[in-house]
């Protein structure tokens, strides 16, 4: 899905490593990520939050993924992509705790 | 005197009332016997109950979360408490009262109060100053869960694996009686004889 030419497999301790910085960034991030959740509740009255977010989403996702692929477009459709975007927010959320790491690789096996 | 511990997370408290279990040496501050809880969310009805009420709540929280991520029908249900999703954004939670005559309480939280309640639910877990008991309740999850929740290996599946592999061992090898004529061999051995 990423934007390159090399088509490298990561390693166990590359995707622990990974895991793990998720974690911490969303222990970091989870009230912005909270607002984002609670904007997407009422859309009417909070738009410009998940709008702002949405945009932003989508501008990192052409810049760094290749847009061709199937998997890619299906996430840069706004009309579909809420969905998506509202489970990936929700994981993270629930991926807080000390046991976050855990709880995080679980969810990812799980897919 | 009790104890009274807090757990918060942005707009949702649970405070967790109780005693430690001094017949097991454990410290003062420890609660191991746990006389009530308070589920606080804000702008909603406060949640409260005794201990056999707490564990099967979290544990619906934490199976109607799991459901909500992996694609499954987002329900829960169980003598206690039923969890349902209104859509993506927000969740129906109707909690039964055990006596009679009083009616259920409906509540409707967005995913940013499920949140905070899941992790005000971790906070709790991890917490080494409290300790839960299980008990177990009948739950009504959908089959298609129950079967991925349930993982333990049926006995008949033991069986199976070595039942086909003999059977497909006699169909191999069923197959080579049309290769092998043995009147062929026999027929070589005269001409190779000519006595």
């Amino acid at each position: 899905m990423r934007k390159s030419y090399v088509n490298n497999t990561i390693k166990v301790n590359e995707f622990d490593a990974l895991i793990k910085i998720t974690v911490e960034m969303s222990k970091y991030l989870y009230p912005y990520i909270r607002e984002i959740l609670r904007s997407k509740e009422d859309i009417k009255e909070n738009s410009i939050i998940w709008n702002d977010f949405n945009k932003r989403f989508i501008d990192l996702i052409k810049e760094r993924f290749n847009v061709e692929s199937m998997r890619v477009k299906k996430i840069l459709n706004q009309a579909e992509n809420g969905e998506i975007i509202i489970k990936y927010l929700l994981i993270l959320s629930f991926c807080i705790s000390n046991q976050g790491y855990q709880k995080l690789k679980n969810f990812l096996y799980d897919f | 005197m009790q104890n009274k511990l807090s757990f918060h997370q942005s707009s949702v408290n649970l405070e967790i009332i109780g005693l430690p279990d001094y017949s097991n040496n454990e410290n003062k501050d420890q609660i191991s016997i746990i006389s009530q809880w308070k589920l606080t969310i804000v702008d909603k009805p406060l949640i409260e109950g005794k201990i056999e009420h707490l564990g099967p709540i979290m544990d619906a929280f934490y199976i109607y979360s799991n459901l909500l991520i992996k694609n499954e029908i987002p329900i829960y249900e169980s003598k206690l408490i039923d969890i349902k999703a209104d859509n993506l954004h927000i969740h129906n939670i109707v909690l039964k009262s055990s006596k009679a005559n009083v009616k259920p309480l409906v509540l409707k939280i967005g995913n940013s109060l499920l949140s905070d309640t899941i992790n005000c639910f971790d906070q709790l877990n991890e917490s080494p100053k409290v300790r839960i008991k299980k008990i177990d309740t009948p739950t009504k999850i959908p089959k298609k869960l129950n079967f991925g929740l349930n993982k333990k290996v049926k006995f008949v599946n033991l069986f199976i694996p070595p039942f086909f592999a003999i059977c497909s061992l006699i169909l191999f090898s069923s197959a080579f009686i049309y290769f092998y004529s043995p009147f062929e061999n026999i027929e070589k051995k005269e001409l190779t004889n000519p006595e």
